[in-house]
């Protein structure tokens, strides 16, 4: 809580006469987070019951409660963030988006399907054609979404809010990745830059207006453990492939081995063919370090980012540990992926226990269906429900273990430098925004909260 | 908590009824400015209000009525609350003293939604989007535009609708399920072809592939394909019932049936899966295999094979009611919901289809067999 003030009024007093001196401006707060695991958990798992319960009609509520919850964990100086936005306002703008999409995607893609058959006898142009054109639309609702949870977030009590410009930002995002694509991604880091200074300089806080400093090649250095991991993997498999092959004597060494690998079965025997194939096994820590190289990008760019972002007398500053970072990705990650497999594992046993091992056997040897003697809609029923909380508990097991301890690192690490133009903020209008994210919602983005 | 226990009851005079509070640790935040201010509080009984005091601000306090007071929900941590006024959306009261809820009666008490009347409407217009879509545009657009695919874009959809069923059939990690290709079974479906008037030897001709399974079905896809289950081989006891089942899927083929059920679905899957989204994405894709297989037309579709069938049949002299038998022991066998669904079995108004290709045999009129009894027996043998 924010010490400072003098506290000695046990007088009430509902009107003042005397006028007060300004109070001092605070120094720098730090951003506290105070949510704890266990609450996340039931929250998360409450809300994920009764979504699956009414057929994902309740995630927008889910989303909100979450929503809340990990924004009132966020304190920055004590104070904590509020999240105000409303399931029946997501409810609707999913509505909005329906009515606009299912016209789009189903005429389109009929259209699509027709001239990929009429003029080029397969379906992949059409495929590719239809996802190509989805592509503005999703950088459109990536825009959207984030301008309404901004507009609904606040923090003491004063509105953030992001202006227009989601289709400015959406033909920036493609030129934007053309050039990296052009550029065989060497100039990933001035897209990041570009990408998120457009949506920095448009964000507010009340009346105060964000701004992005700083100079794109700043960022190169957020990408040097990903360079090291591909120069890496590159020389390996220079080394493998042509300097000291593993088939020795052969013509065409990559589409040989590739040709292999492609093949199972002709793998295992191909191995005992091979130039001492355990140098295979260099491989592995060659991907982790490309693992750990991308999510080093990814959060070392948030944070010099960060680091020059500004308003008028007000400063942002991380602290953001990159190796922590991954750390928490790869073993929350782990963790997630472990509790799923042995809840799997204690469902098959279960139904090992309850139908007999016969029941397995049937149906490797392809004799029996174990689910044949139930009405069809059972089986069905059945199966919906198992894939329905498998999705659920992964869901669940995301919270808990990935989202909540990144959010933490994050909020824990940034902090507020000379806080002073604090005061000269005052509120901003409401954003009244009827589709909400209902876009995002549609086409699937931004499924972390 | 670190604050100290209730502060004595106010004796200033200013509310007789009053109870004072701790302000300590509290703050208010006014919804303009983001700006912490120091509060004094103090529950007015009589007046049934909160007064909430800005010592140290220019702003004078503010008074809250107690029925009107709510909590903020899902809020993490477990020391203090988050107050607000419904008369004000934007001024917040951050409390740390727990005691000073009990006088808030409604704290929980939700507003009910804003705007039902507008969601309403959108509701609905979505569900008719989508019904309008899916029952009636798509349709339209896909019957107009199948008549306009070319023959080679045609052969190319079923030849890639095809390669998907037989390895959607196939277990996983085998490889496709194999077509049957007994020369002299092949041959006698050949020569019930001819028999029936279709069309042969050109590059539209129809192509007719016998998969190995046991499935008691036969379907046509875009380009010409009839295929045969094994199954509906097995389940024929004369070969009129194979070559009346053979004429009606021609009758599909010759209506485009197939390519427009495939340009129909390119247009529906797609929002089914924006309806569903993640949540139910991989469903989509389960309801895309379960229509390529049991590819089921709409009833006049269906009934227009049928009549395409009945000419053909006659036209080969043989009775249109073996499309009936078939039919009925199909249905006998199988019954309308269990086991196998083939669409044949599954279609709500087979009685009356049965009827109806009993109706159209002529009086007295003397038919004969398709092919030859010992095609026959070559057919029946066509995977062996």
């Amino acid at each position: 809580m924010p010490a400072g003030w003098h506290h000695g009024a046990s007088r009430v007093t509902t009107s003042l006469t005397d006028i007060a001196p300004p109070p001092v401006p605070e120094k720098g707060l730090d951003v506290w987070f105070v949510g704890s695991r266990s609450a996340l958990f039931w929250l998360a798992l409450k809300s994920g019951f009764w979504t699956v319960l009414t057929l994902g009609f309740y995630r927008f509520w889910m989303k909100t409660r979450l929503r809340r919850w990990y924004w009132s964990s966020i304190r920055p100086g004590g104070h904590p963030l509020e999240y105000v936005g409303d399931p029946w306002e997501k409810l609707l703008g999913f509505f909005i988006a329906v009515v606009i999409l299912t016209f789009y995607i189903g005429i389109v893609n009929l259209l699509l399907m027709f001239v990929s058959f009429s003029l080029f006898q397969s379906s992949f142009v059409g495929y590719s054609a239809s996802f190509l054109g989805v592509i503005p639309v999703w950088f459109y609702a990536q825009y959207r979404a984030r301008r309404y949870v901004l507009a609904r977030t606040r923090w003491r009590g004063v509105r953030f809010g992001l202006e227009k410009g989601a289709w400015g930002y959406a033909w920036r995002a493609l030129v934007h990745w053309l050039i990296t694509i052009c550029s065989l991604g060497l100039l990933w880091p001035r897209m990041t830059f570009w990408l998120e200074k457009y949506k920095t300089d448009r964000t507010y806080f009340g009346s105060a207006k964000l701004v992005q400093g700083g100079r794109w090649p700043m960022l190169y250095r957020a990408a040097i453990p990903f360079a090291v991991a591909v120069l890496m993997s590159g020389l390996i498999v220079v080394w493998l492939v042509w300097l000291d092959p593993l088939i020795p004597n052969s013509a065409n060494p990559f589409g040989d081995i590739f040709s292999e690998l492609e093949s199972a079965e002709e793998f295992g025997f191909a191995l005992f063919g091979w130039d001492r194939p355990m140098r295979l096994l260099l491989l592995i820590p060659a991907s982790v370090l490309l693992i750990y190289g991308a999510v080093h990008y990814r959060f070392v760019t948030k944070r010099i980012l960060a680091d020059h972002k500004h308003s008028d007398g007000v400063r942002l500053h991380s602290s953001l540990n990159g190796l922590r970072v991954s750390m928490i990705y790869v073993l929350g990650t782990t963790i997630a992926y472990s509790i799923l497999v042995v809840g799997l594992l204690a469902i098959v046993l279960l139904v090992f226990g309850l139908l007999g091992p016969e029941a397995f056997l049937d149906e490797q040897l392809g004799m029996g269906d174990p689910l044949g003697d139930f009405p069809k809609w059972l089986a069905i029923g059945i199966i919906a429900v198992s894939y329905l909380s498998l999705f659920l508990f992964w869901g669940v097991l995301h919270h808990v273990f990935v989202t909540f301890p990144l959010m933490r690192h994050m909020a824990l690490t940034l902090s507020l430098h000379n806080v002073a133009g604090l005061a000269q903020v005052s509120q901003r209008a409401r954003d009244e925004f009827a589709e909400a994210e209902g876009f995002a919602e549609a086409l699937d983005l931004g499924a972390a909260i | 908590m670190t604050t100290p226990p209730n502060l004595p009851e106010a004796s200033d005079g200013l509310s007789g009824n009053g109870r004072v509070y701790s302000g300590l640790n509290s703050s208010y935040f006014d919804g303009d400015a983001p700006v912490s201010h120091a509060v004094t509080l103090l529950v007015d009984n009589v007046a049934q209000v909160l007064e909430i005091g800005l010592p140290g601000s220019a702003q004078p306090g503010v008074r809250w009525p107690v029925d009107e007071i709510r909590q903020l929900d899902d809020t993490a941590g477990s020391e203090g609350v988050i107050l607000r006024w419904t008369g004000d959306p934007l001024a917040r009261l951050h409390l740390a003293d727990p005691d000073l809820l009990r006088h808030l009666p409604h704290l929980n008490r939700r507003a009910p939604p804003k705007g039902r009347g507008r969601l309403a409407a959108w509701a609905l217009a979505a569900v008719a989007g989508v019904a309008i879509q899916i029952g009636i545009l798509v349709p339209l657009l896909a019957d107009r535009l199948a008549t306009f695919v070319p023959p080679a874009g045609e052969r190319a959809l079923g030849e890639a609708t095809f390669e998907q069923i037989r390895e959607a059939l196939a277990d996983t990690g085998l490889p496709p399920l194999n077509t049957c290709d007994n020369e002299d079974g092949l041959a006698a479906l050949e020569a019930m072809l001819t028999g029936l008037g279709v069309e042969r030897g050109t590059e539209d001709a129809v192509k007719v592939f016998v998969l190995d399974h046991e499935m008691v079905n036969a379907f046509a896809l875009p380009g010409g394909y009839v295929v045969f289950f094994r199954g509906m081989i097995d389940a024929a006891i004369s070969p009129n019932e194979i070559a009346a089942v053979m004429a009606h899927e021609v009758g599909h083929v010759e209506n485009r049936d197939p390519t427009r059920h495939a340009l129909r679905s390119a247009g529906s899957i797609g929002i089914l899966g924006l309806l569903f989204g993640d949540f139910a994405g991989g469903a989509a894709v389960l309801f895309l295999t379960e229509q390529l297989i049991s590819a089921s037309y709409s009833q006049g579709a269906e009934s227009g094979a049928d009549e395409y069938a009945y000419v053909a049949l006659e036209d080969a002299e043989v009775s249109p009611a073996a499309l009936g038998d078939m039919f009925e022991r199909l249905r006998d066998k199988y019954g309308d919901t269990d086991g196998i669904v083939s669409h044949f079995v599954s279609h709500p108004t087979l009685t009356s289809r049965i009827d109806r290709s009993r109706a159209v045999v002529r009086e007295g009129a003397q038919y004969g067999d398709i092919i030859s009894a010992d095609d026959w027996d070559a057919l029946k043998a066509v995977c062996d």
